[in-house]
């Protein structure tokens, strides 16, 4: 739990770091529909070369972004047992006995896992060099238009920002009430089913107690402090394109069209 | 059945740009059978201090030895569980951790996890509840409807109920009224002296350490930096200088009163000595 790494910000000093958080957020969301783009394996190789890129200027440790994406291996290895035995198509790649690995299921298996790898990267990327402050000034900068047809931009910013301000708080929460009821004997690792169930229960029934009156507690610092839904409000930070942003926006959008142009010739 | 730190240091979040280190070189032994309050400043390091004793953390570097437990930053020891057990750790706002939906139940969740049958579990926790002094009444009650400081007492319980050897409470005391606070420090006391467990208390409250406890750890960044008899400890003004400590009242009372030539003797550490000692020079 110590090393829950998914949505935490790591403070570099990084070139990435200084970009505007709308540029990162607009980026990030045309890198995640280029990922979907089915280009084969080349268009996944140009979109790593790039993620790689800009691992490199953010200065994140590789080590970090693969504690990021252990949380997926288990689900990746499910999906890959599910795959090979249930896709029959394409030719035989291996026959053990009287079962078959198609050349589909791995081929398929091997798309879904680059997809969902290179997701948490460029999402992790965005979350690890964005102050959760910046990330929700560009969010609610981003959704401003839509306030015209009823879209509560701000109401959003500020429950997205409440959401991840909270993620650090109710981990080390749960580590606390982990703590404290190992000392009272609950053994998470070993035991029966039974026992385990009533270890998780130990944990989730203090935890849900905590964090409703988090909420209450909140709602009344907030109120206390004049926050009203929908009124309108002034920033002490000013976001402010520069050039390195264009440039993102551009790299990123040139991508994103190359790839669908990649796609209609083949 | 000794408590020894030997050179251990630990480190939050080692290798990140988080990495803190909280525990810097400990050497310390706590003696069986006492009560050691352990104080220093928010931060200082007190309470990843008391978490290695039952060995929720393992040290990053140096060893310690809890009783037949021997933890070292290379060897991660088997059978802790049973040192979980021996070692009753009470943490900061145990309230949190309650959750059954009575509080019988509750405080014989951790014997009951100790391979105690039912029956058994059953009757440690009402041992233990008659000890903390919630009445019969409230056993089938659920724990979350009652005020603060009758749960925090019920979660006391809970680790009393396991019967360990050593109790360790990290601020028992914080957020109590001070009736509560009281006769908190009271069952410490009891504890110590009808049942022998050997108790530990971190705590900010000077009152309480000059009361009802017989040594004195100071934390300080990390390190200790002194350990030594709480009668000593108050005596050492220079120290409590240093450390930005005031001390109780009784014993600012009685050094205002030897500056103006009283000559009370440095045994003196409570109320009612202080008294007769006076009465005894005035007359």
């Amino acid at each position: 739990m110590n090393n829950f790494t998914l949505g935490k910000y790591m403070p570099l000093d990084s070139a990435i770091h200084k970009l505007d958080p709308r540029a990162k957020i607009l980026a990030m969301l045309v890198m995640l529909i280029a990922i979907f783009i089915p280009s084969g394996f080349e268009g996944y190789l140009l979109i790593s070369v790039v993620i790689l890129v800009v691992v490199y200027f953010s200065k994140l440790k590789l080590s970090f972004l693969v504690k990021a994406m252990k949380p997926m291996f288990f689900m990746l290895g499910f999906l890959l047992v599910i795959n090979l035995l249930v896709i029959k198509t394409g030719y035989a790649l291996v026959t053990i006995g009287s079962f078959v690995i198609y050349s589909d299921a791995v081929f398929q298996t091997l798309y879904i896992v680059i997809r969902l790898l290179l997701m948490v990267i460029i999402t992790t990327l965005l979350t690890a060099t964005t102050k959760p402050f910046d990330l929700t000034l560009g969010l609610e900068s981003i959704m401003a238009p839509f306030k015209k047809i009823g879209l509560p931009a701000s109401e959003i910013a500020m429950m997205i920002s409440i959401a991840l301000r909270f993620i650090p708080t109710l981990i080390e929460e749960t580590q606390r009430i982990m703590q404290a009821q190992a000392s009272r004997g609950v053994d998470l690792q070993e035991g029966k089913i039974k026992e385990k169930i009533m270890a998780i229960l130990s944990l989730i029934v203090p935890l849900f107690v905590s964090a409703f009156q988090r909420a209450d507690d909140l709602a009344n610092a907030m109120e206390v402090k004049g926050y009203i839904p929908g009124a309108k409000r002034t920033r002490y930070k000013q976001l402010k394109f520069y050039l390195r942003d264009y440039i993102v926006l551009l790299v990123s959008n040139g991508l994103l069209i190359l790839l669908i142009v990649w796609m209609i010739i083949k | 059945m000794s408590i020894k730190f030997e050179k251990v240091s630990y480190t939050y979040s080692e290798n990140t740009p988080y990495q803190y280190q909280a525990l810097n070189n400990i050497d310390l032994e706590f003696a069986a059978g006492k009560i050691t309050a352990i104080i220093g400043k928010t931060g200082s390091g007190k309470s990843t201090l008391v978490q290695h004793l039952n060995g929720l953390l393992l040290p990053t570097a140096g060893k310690l030895q809890v009783m037949d437990w021997e933890i070292s930053a290379d060897k991660k020891p088997s059978k802790l569980k049973k040192l979980r057990k021996e070692v009753g750790l009470v943490f900061q706002f145990p309230e949190y951790q309650l959750f059954e939906e009575t509080i019988l139940k509750d405080v014989a969740f951790g014997p009951k996890n100790f391979n105690a049958t039912e029956k058994e579990a059953k009757a440690k926790a009402k041992e233990a509840l008659k000890l903390v002094g919630i009445d019969e009444s409230y056993y089938e009650k659920s724990p979350l409807e009652l005020s603060g400081g009758q749960k925090r007492r019920i979660a006391i319980a809970g680790i009393l109920a396991m019967d360990p050897k050593v109790v360790v409470l990290d601020e028992p005391t914080a957020g109590l009224d001070p009736q509560g606070a009281k006769s908190m420090m009271e069952l410490f006391y009891r504890l110590n002296k009808e049942f022998n467990k050997t108790i530990l208390i971190v705590t900010h409250n000077m009152e309480d350490v000059l009361q009802y406890c017989e040594d004195v750890v100071v934390i300080k960044d990390g390190s200790v930096k002194t350990h030594t008899s709480v009668k000593a400890f108050f005596q050492d003004t220079q120290l409590l200088d240093d450390l930005e400590i005031l001390p109780p009242n009784v014993i600012r009372l009685k050094n205002a009163l030897n500056e103006q030539g009283f000559n009370l003797s440095d045994e003196i550490v409570d109320l009612d000595e202080l008294t007769t000692a006076i009465v005894k020079k005035v007359l």
